[in-house]
């Protein structure tokens, strides 16, 4: 329905408005809804955020060219160590070394894709691949005492503007929220521009038929590599950003079931390949963790049951459910009005 | 020579959990991500019958009966619904559902009992050729060579077991002699589900089992799996012997966790060994 209203009011097309205008909308959340005093909300704002960014980086790699990335987790984990150790061990503001993580992280990804793609793996064997290397990055996490800190892990809050916390008493939270922000407005624009280039067009290409985008000259592995750096880039500078959230960098934050299940969950129930659909996901499933909160020891099982429902039932996701619903119900009219004129 | 033992009794269990995967799998395709925590279940309960009952043999087998009804549930519910799907899609639902259904079973495992807890077998040590070996071990080599046995009688020389493994080997051809894949499906589910059952008890005579080792399991049942060709019932025990050996052996010489990353290390090797084994 506002689909129908905003082309019919604006004049102007929906697809081309609807990011800077959700993006605009969110901008506002800080001042509306941030409270003093009030960090769970704005903390639970933030990770959904955080989550909404990782799954639109999976959806990249996933969502378009087909290669499960079951370690989302050990990639943010390999950013954020990354980031704060090497910040502690040259001496400066992990400001300087996010991106030396983050680009380990992308030459990760691409070097999984890489092999992957030489290797002719199946999704399959893929997404068993990068489970495997998951548990044995968090293992390494854990074990390597020395390095990482073990289970206690490191105190991380390098990501801040000290001198604009205490000049301007702004909350800590505001200032990560924007930053989160940025990189989620960031990452969502340059997959709208994606999907628009030659690249979507190749990567649509080899999704629906491989041998056949081969045979008319797209470089397949070339551009399986590429989406991997991409998205693992991306997660790797979603990392710190996370550990600033939380405070500190632990194995724990990293895991299976903490990272890879919720952003599985956040882009199927938001749907696959569309752009609103990590961060219309990662809103519902994050508020649905929270509701269920209230059923104390009972929000695993209830999460569970949930999962399966929406597995089974709601593979399409929300999004173009409702774009489905809204285009019928309303827009059907209109449609073959078009037409005929036409 | 302890260390070997040790090894071979950690390295048996691996394997029969490495085939709950394998069997479901490679008849299905459908990769069990719950097998775990039907392991950590199994456990659980024969622990509570263990104190209403007061004998452990029966306790087990009531415990591998009960799981294996659990398998039976989940077959006819959840996994009708995977099976409608063909293909690689098949192969994505069935990761997802079981990990819905290992998040739910885990939680209410959670709720019932959120210890872990370990089995004591009541077998005394004995010295074999100047080595002593544990009474635990003794039970865990006894019980699933036998198992191995009459899984092998099963897949090789009964009706039931043969048209499983045509359903394995050619589909149609399956269909073509009379043979239910659907039917066939629902059984080695079942079957993985006792076998999973099983694993896990004998694995709680070493170590401690509760609802938060259960994706851990599942996580070691993979690797053997993957190690052993996913669909290849020989290759699941024979990985599940050596990796058994690498991890005692590596821990026992290096370090812990330098053995458990050993473990993924040998799965990432064996997947790029072997890419169109596993497909």
């Amino acid at each position: 329905m506002i689909h129908a209203l905003l082309t019919r009011v604006g004049g102007t097309d929906w697809e081309t408005i609807r990011l800077p205008l959700v993006l605009g909308l969110l901008a506002l959340v800080p001042p509306v809804v941030f409270r003093e005093g009030a960090t769970y909300v704005s903390r639970l704002i933030i990770l959904a955020a955080i989550f909404a960014t990782l799954a639109m980086a999976l959806n990249i790699v996933f969502g378009h060219t087909d290669q499960l990335f079951l370690f989302v987790g050990a990639l943010t984990g390999i950013g954020a160590y990354t980031t704060a150790l090497s910040a502690e061990a040259f001496g400066v503001s992990p400001w300087a070394t996010l991106l030396v993580g983050a680009v380990l992280t992308g030459v990760i990804g691409a070097l999984v894709c890489y092999v992957a793609a030489r290797l002719q793996f199946t999704v399959i064997l893929i997404a068993i691949l990068t489970l495997a290397l998951q548990f044995a990055v968090i293992e390494f996490f854990v074990g390597a005492r020395d390095i990482t800190g073990g289970s206690t892990g490191l105190i991380f809050s390098g990501l801040g503007f000290e001198s604009l916390q205490e000049g301007f008493g702004i909350h800590e939270h505001v200032i990560l929220y924007y930053l989160v922000l940025a990189l989620l407005g960031a990452t969502f624009a340059f997959y709208e521009w994606l999907r628009n280039s030659t690249y979507g067009l190749a990567f649509d290409a080899i999704r629906q038929d491989e041998v056949a985008a081969e045979s008319i000259g797209v470089d397949v592995v070339r551009y399986k590599v590429l989406a991997g750096f991409t998205s693992a880039f991306i997660i790797g500078l979603v990392g710190p950003l996370y550990a600033q959230l939380e405070g500190f960098v632990i194995p724990g934050l990293f895991e299976f079931q903490v990272i890879d299940v919720l952003v599985l969950i956040i882009l199927i129930v938001g749907g696959m390949r569309t752009l609103l659909g990590p961060l219309v996901g990662a809103g519902l499933v994050i508020w649905i963790d929270e509701g269920l909160a209230s059923t104390g020891e009972w929000r695993t099982v209830i999460f569970g049951a949930l999962l399966i429902v929406l597995f089974l039932y709601f593979r399409q996701g929300v999004v173009p459910f409702a774009d489905r619903i809204l285009n019928d119900r309303f827009r059907t009219r209109e449609r073959i009005a078009t037409w005929r004129e036409s | 020579m302890e260390f070997a033992i040790d090894g071979i009794t950690q390295g048996l269990v691996l394997a029969l959990l490495g085939l709950g995967i394998t069997i479901v799998f490679g008849l299905g395709g459908v990769l069990n991500l719950s097998i775990g925590v039907f392991s950590a279940i199994a456990v659980v309960i024969a622990i509570e019958l263990l104190g209403i009952t007061s004998s452990l043999p029966l306790s087990i087998v009531l415990a591998v009966v009960a799981v294996t009804g659990l398998g039976l549930v989940v077959d006819k519910s959840l996994l009708s619904f995977v099976y409608r799907s063909e293909g690689e899609e098949r192969v994505l639902l069935g990761i997802f559902v079981t990990l819905g259904l290992a998040t739910l079973l885990d939680g209410l495992l959670v709720i019932a009992r959120p210890s872990s807890y370990s089995l004591s077998v009541g077998v005394p040590s004995t010295t074999v050729f100047g080595a002593q070996i544990r009474g635990s071990s003794i039970a865990i080599i006894v019980i699933s060579l036998a198992l191995f046995a009459g899984l092998y009688y099963f897949f090789r020389r009964t009706y039931l077991g043969r048209a499983t493994r045509t359903v394995l080997q050619d589909e149609t051809g399956a269909v073509l002699c009379g043979i239910s894949p659907r039917k066939m499906r629902t059984l080695v589910f079942v079957l993985s589900a006792s076998i999973a059952a099983v694993a896990g008890i004998l694995y709680s005579f070493t170590q401690q089992v509760g609802a938060a080792e259960g994706f851990e399991l599942t996580i070691l049942a993979l690797i053997v799996s993957i190690v052993g060709g996913v669909t290849s019932i020989v290759g699941a025990v024979a990985a599940g012997l050596v990796l058994g050996l690498i991890a005692t052996f590596t821990s026992a010489y290096v370090g812990a966790y330098v053995a458990e990353i050993a473990l993924f290390a040998a799965a990432i090797v064996a997947l790029l060994l072997q890419p169109e084994q596993v497909a």
